[in-house]
Formats: structure tokens, sequence, C-alpha cells
């Protein structure tokens, strides 16, 4: 099934069309559409999760926004596939993802994760699964920016950021 | 042969550029290409152990042989979510 896209333009990369990576603000009239989009199809449950950027402290600062990068085009490819899975394995009746790249403020969606199914065990366990699949496999990467000017990358990987700089130097610029 | 390597994120930031063209011994795998790049970018020595290798947008194991054409992922923990 085809979601109409309602009041966004859709990324293109290299000439392809983004699905599932937006540059746009995810609004919340987006998330509900794509929740009354879910709903249809007769299922019993429909999961959302919105994913929303938080002010994190780190010592003496405090994130007020996050910029997301990723691979473009194997982001998306990883993303189809995740979703493929998920919709074969819990029988559901929809599921849509929408990521954000580019600059996301504080309180502002980074992600959407609907998924609709038949009962709700299925539609909750589909949305942990695409929501890990998502952090744990899809080429994305996040910086953090605070309120003092300065950023960092983030990476599940804390000595990696040692060795990518041992200066141990904030980037001021992406 | 030649393959098209792509940098991403800490990667990118290491490297000093968004991509390169490597010129790779036919038959070369994914180790050698990795050999080759530490050699030509020294600041991904280190960092390039923490990298999952992706080819042709797909993940793959650094001993997969690689073909003429092939587009290169150095793909650095991702952070997305």
């Amino acid at each position: 099934m085809t979601v109409m896209r309602s009041g966004s333009s859709r990324l293109s990369v290299a000439g392809e069309i983004m699905q599932y990576l937006t540059n746009t603000p995810i609004v919340w009239d987006r998330i509900a559409y794509l929740d009354r989009w879910a709903a249809q199809n007769g299922c019993g449950a429909v999961v959302t999760f919105v994913g929303v950027v938080r002010p994190d402290r780190d010592g003496q600062r405090t994130v007020h926004a996050l910029f997301y990068e990723a691979y473009p085009q194997m982001a998306e490819r990883l993303i189809q596939r995740l979703m493929d899975e998920a919709r074969t394995h819990w029988l559901l009746d929809g599921v849509q993802i929408q990521h954000r790249l580019g600059l996301v403020e504080i309180g502002q969606t980074s992600v959407v994760v609907v998924v609709s199914a038949r009962h709700r065990a299925q539609a909750y366990a589909a949305s942990q699964f695409l929501v890990d699949g998502i952090k744990h496999e899809v080429p994305i990467w996040k910086r953090e920016y605070y309120d003092d000017g300065t950023s960092q990358r983030i990476t599940g990987t804390p000595e990696l950021l040692d060795i990518a700089d041992p200066s141990g130097a904030d980037h001021a610029h992406v | 042969m030649d393959v098209r390597v792509r940098f991403f994120a800490m990667l990118r930031d290491a490297a000093g550029t968004e991509e390169c063209q490597l010129a790779l011994e036919l038959g070369a795998r994914g180790v050698e290409a990795k050999t080759t790049l530490v050699a030509r970018y020294p600041r991904l020595d280190g960092l390039i152990d923490y990298v999952r290798l992706a080819v042709n947008q797909e993940y793959q194991p650094w001993e997969v042989p690689l073909h003429d054409g092939d587009e290169i992922g150095l793909i650095p923990p991702v952070s997305g979510g």
C-alpha cells in the first residue's frame, strides 16, 4: 500500500526519492495522518512510537538540538527490509516509518514508527523490533548540539570518540 | 579494478573527504581495501576496527571478495532513532 504524503515534499538523494527519510519536520498532523492510515484494513491495534529530542545534560552543557545524517540509499534499503520482516513475522496490516535527517530541535520528532495488527501483542512486539532495528542496524548518525555552542558526535561506542578526536575538542560545525 | 569508497560520520571527519576511488588488485577482499585505506588515510588507523563494511549498500564481512565498480561504505557504529 502506498501512503500519500500530506503537505511535505519528498527528499531526493542523487535522483532517488526517499520513502522513509525526510528533511522536513514531522509535525503532529503528519503523525495523526499515519495513525489514521494504519487504522484502516480492519486491524484491532495501532501502536505509534514517536521519538522526541530531549534536553539531555552533559556536564555543564545541555543538548538543544540533534543533527542527523545518513547513508541514505542504504538506510532506505534496510528500513524497507525491517518493515518487510515485521510485516511477515507479526502479520501486520500496516507499517510506516519516517526518520528525520538534518537539524531536529528539542521537543521535535526524530522518528515515527506506526504499526497496525489484529491484536496489541503483535503490534507492540513489531514496534519494538522496528525501533531497535533502526537504532542498531540502519546507517544513521547523530550529533548533539549544546547550549554553549559546542557539539559532539554520538556513538554507542564511546571510546571511539577518543580515537576519532584525541584532543577532545568539540566541533562547532557539522 | 576500481571501487568507490564512501565515508560517513566520524570516518568522514578522519578521512577528510566524503568519498574516494580505490585501485585494488583483481580478487581483492574487503580486508585489502581496509589496509589500503589506512595507508592512504593514516587517521583511520584504530578507528576502522570499529567499522562495519558495506558493499553495494549491504553489510558484508571484511573477507568478502570485491568486484570492479563496487560501492564500499565504511559504517561506524550507528546512532539513529
